[in-house]
């Protein structure tokens, strides 16, 4: 159970939501990036960024940068 | 006491409660648009399969339409001819002929390759697939100060920078949107081709190819440095935020296709076109009159529009440009296509390799680069402008991408005339 | 003939357009929301005794006013006070798109629930109960596959029957939360602090942080934060 960004995770791993911080965090809390919540990192595009990554039954895609402000305890 | 961060919590813990006794979630195979994304966004497929995407959009767009842009064509150009045939006043056949005629067709002939430009986007956005083009050119995009969703527009802007500047419309942030509208005329559009291949013909024969290249390059860069330049002086240096859905893969539907094609082409229609029609009826004025001098705009060297060039010439002297490109390019607000022909009436002849010998007399290697590249950046034309108004809504706006450009256009002029005198050229 | 004004909300890509061209059919108008270049549509829906004006408000994802998109759409609920509000769910995806219908909830609008895409939900495994849906959300909720005009006609009916008889959902979030929350809306009414607006909605906004509603309130939020204070 490792605390970590969002950003470090890899293709494939799944993290539960422990904070979000940041400029952007009204727009993430709005697309259900609250605590507790499942996040999995579906992929990488092509040129390595943005990341793809699925919440709630849908799929999300975000800039490295963005995702860096998003803590997840790693599954 | 973060009570932003505790009402979010609270909204979505409400909602997993109404969820969890109303929604069963039975299975979750792999679904269509799962199985397609694995295919176009894999690490390896996904852009040789973007770029065939946008190669095929593009065709679409603008050799497709072209046929129906020739028909426009032929049908106000024998109308024009018809009307000054059949009206014996010779000032009111040439205003009803050249002047509306002429103003019509020059801006109908845009209509065919902006609603397919719009048809083209609807299948993109239905279908689910642009985002995941954002998705893929996101990196290279926002190196530049651009959003993913900007590449799109950037592209068409190589064919024709009218439609291209509307389909900024899919660009959802306004900051990206505005500044992708603001440097989409910097993309080399088809317009602009003929005048390099007249000069690159005659200057860098056997090179031409580079030549030509170099300005589409030329406008690449340019167009990534202004973006930065605007963004920071313009927005506080923003960067507006990516975070985009990617929604599932639909058929799109053809009613709904040719809908939003139709909305958005009418809006063409209703603003950019008024603004093109006035303005081409303007030029019209000023290359037929005074009419006795020019004999009904027969001799081009006598209108109002060449004394403008009179006028201009001490500025672009220094550039190594006389009057006679003044008028040309003056000729090229209305629309880059008209340079070349302006040209061969300035110069008095028709032929392509009379044009040439002709050219060779007044320009030299350095000067025919010049020409090229102010070509490429010194104004959008009228057709532009109108849909620049439309657009970005104010004409401060507008006239700020206009100053910009005749600024760059001359300092990348004189630039390379100072080049050509430090390599010892000219 | 009765005229209503019926605003359509609703996240991006849920299928907005096809409902509003289901609704309104030919006829529509497009125009520009004022002072911007964001595309505004609108339309009319005649249905028994009354003529619906349909306004088609930009997709958003929340009503925090933080983008053009969003504060259009805030304003116009906000301002115009339309009728109703049709508030278009993606059963695809449709936890993240009732964030907007509990936004919503909180401005004390009149909502009918369209929805939509229940066919692509199906297709990727969900079970909705629309009838338990719609009575935990204290709101008509109306099953659709607009690009198939199905379920239009019922719409079209809950929207009459809503506007003749407005509803108000009753949702409360936990007790910790809606104890701050009754003691802001407490000062908003005793203080009368924007009360053209509905006082929970106000409260809540405070409570957010809100800029805009801060703004207009003429409040700092260290002043919402002693409201809380004082009072625990």
């Amino acid at each position: 159970m490792e605390l970590m960004r969002l950003s470090e995770l890899r293709e494939g791993e799944k993290g539960i939501v422990v904070e979000v911080k940041g400029d952007l965090k009204t727009k993430l809390l709005t697309m259900g990036i609250v605590k507790g919540t499942e996040v999995k990192v579906v992929r990488n595009a092509p040129l390595k960024d943005p990341l793809e990554i699925e919440v709630r039954g849908y799929l999300l895609s975000l800039r490295r940068d963005e995702a860096e402000h998003v803590f997840v305890e790693r599954r | 006491m973060d009570f932003a961060t505790e009402l979010a919590n609270a909204r979505y813990e409400l909602i997993g409660k109404i969820i969890s006794s109303s929604v069963k979630k039975v299975s979750k195979p792999k679904s269509f648009s799962d199985l397609v994304d694995t295919v176009v966004l894999d690490k390896y497929l996904g852009i040789p399969i973007f770029l065939t995407l946008m190669w095929a959009a593009f065709q679409f767009s603008f050799s497709v339409s072209a046929p129906f842009s020739d028909a426009i064509d032929i049908f106000f150009g024998a109308a024009a001819e018809w009307a000054k045939a059949s009206i014996s006043n010779e000032i009111l056949a040439s205003l009803v002929g050249d002047g509306i005629f002429g103003g019509l067709g020059f801006v109908l002939v845009f209509l065919p390759p902006i609603a397919f430009v719009f048809v083209s986007l609807a299948i993109l956005e239905d279908s689910g697939y642009l985002p995941r083009a954002a998705f893929i050119m996101d990196r290279v995009m926002s190196k530049v100060g651009l959003h993913g969703k900007s590449f799109i527009p950037m592209l068409l802007g190589f064919g024709c920078n009218v439609p291209a500047i509307m389909a900024c419309r899919t660009i959802e942030n306004d900051v990206d949107r505005k500044i992708t509208i603001m440097v989409n005329p910097l993309m080399s559009c088809s317009a602009r081709l003929p005048v390099y291949i007249l000069f690159a013909g005659v200057f860098f024969s056997g090179y031409e190819g580079a030549a030509i290249v170099s300005m589409y390059l030329l406008g690449i860069v340019l167009a990534a440095i202004m973006a930065t330049v605007i963004r920071r002086i313009l927005f506080g240096g923003r960067i507006s935020p990516f975070l985009m859905e990617m929604p599932d893969y639909t058929m799109p539907s053809l009613k709904l296709v040719l809908n939003s094609a139709w909305i958005r082409t009418q809006i063409f229609l209703k603003k950019a076109a008024t603004i093109l029609f006035v303005g081409a009826l303007f030029m019209w004025f000023l290359t037929v009159f005074p009419w006795d001098a020019t004999g009904g705009g027969e001799i081009l060297d006598n209108s109002y529009a060449s004394l403008v060039g009179h006028i201009m010439e001490p500025l672009i002297k220094p550039l190594g440009l006389n009057w006679k490109a003044g008028v040309a390019l003056l000729s090229g607000f209305m629309a880059k296509e008209i340079v070349v022909g302006t040209l061969g009436i300035l110069y008095g002849v028709e032929s392509e390799e009379a044009i040439q010998s002709a050219l060779s007399q007044d320009f030299n290697p350095i000067t025919a680069l010049v020409m090229m590249a102010i070509t490429l950046i010194y104004l959008p034309c009228l057709a532009t402008i109108g849909v620049l108004k439309r657009e970005l809504g104010e004409w401060k706006l507008v006239s700020l991408v206009i100053l910009y450009e005749l600024v760059l256009a001359y300092a990348v002029a004189a630039l390379i005339v100072v080049s050509g005198k430090v390599l010892g050229v000219v | 003939m009765k005229k209503a004004v019926v605003a359509l909300a609703g996240n991006p890509n849920v299928g907005k357009s096809a409902i509003f061209n289901a609704l309104t059919g030919a006829k529509q108008k497009l125009g520009n929301w004022p002072g911007v270049t964001v595309e505004k549509k609108e339309g009319i829906c005649k249905y028994k005794d009354i003529e619906m004006h349909i306004v088609d408000l930009p997709g958003i994802y929340g009503l925090t006013a933080s983008s053009i998109d969003e504060k259009i759409a805030r304003d116009f609920i906000l301002h115009n006070k339309p009728d109703l509000v049709v508030d278009i769910v993606d059963a695809s995806n449709i936890e993240r798109n009732l964030y907007l219908t509990l936004q919503l909830i909180e401005m004390d609008a009149n909502i009918v629930i369209a929805l939509n895409k229940v066919d692509l939900a199906e297709s990727k495994g969900y079970k909705i109960d629309a009838k338990k849906l719609s009575e935990k959300l204290g709101l008509p909720v109306v099953p659709t596959v607009a690009i198939r005009n199905k379920g239009i006609e019922e719409l079209k009916r809950a929207m009459y029957n809503a506007i003749k008889t407005k509803i108000k959902s009753s949702l409360r979030y936990n007790d910790k939360l809606e104890s701050v929350i009754s003691l802001i809306e407490q000062k908003v009414v005793e203080k009368r602090v924007l009360p053209e607006y509905p006082s929970r909605f106000v409260a809540i906004r405070l409570l957010e942080g809100d800029e805009e509603i801060l703004r207009s309130a003429n409040l700092q939020e260290e002043v919402i934060k002693q409201w809380i204070l004082q009072r625990s």
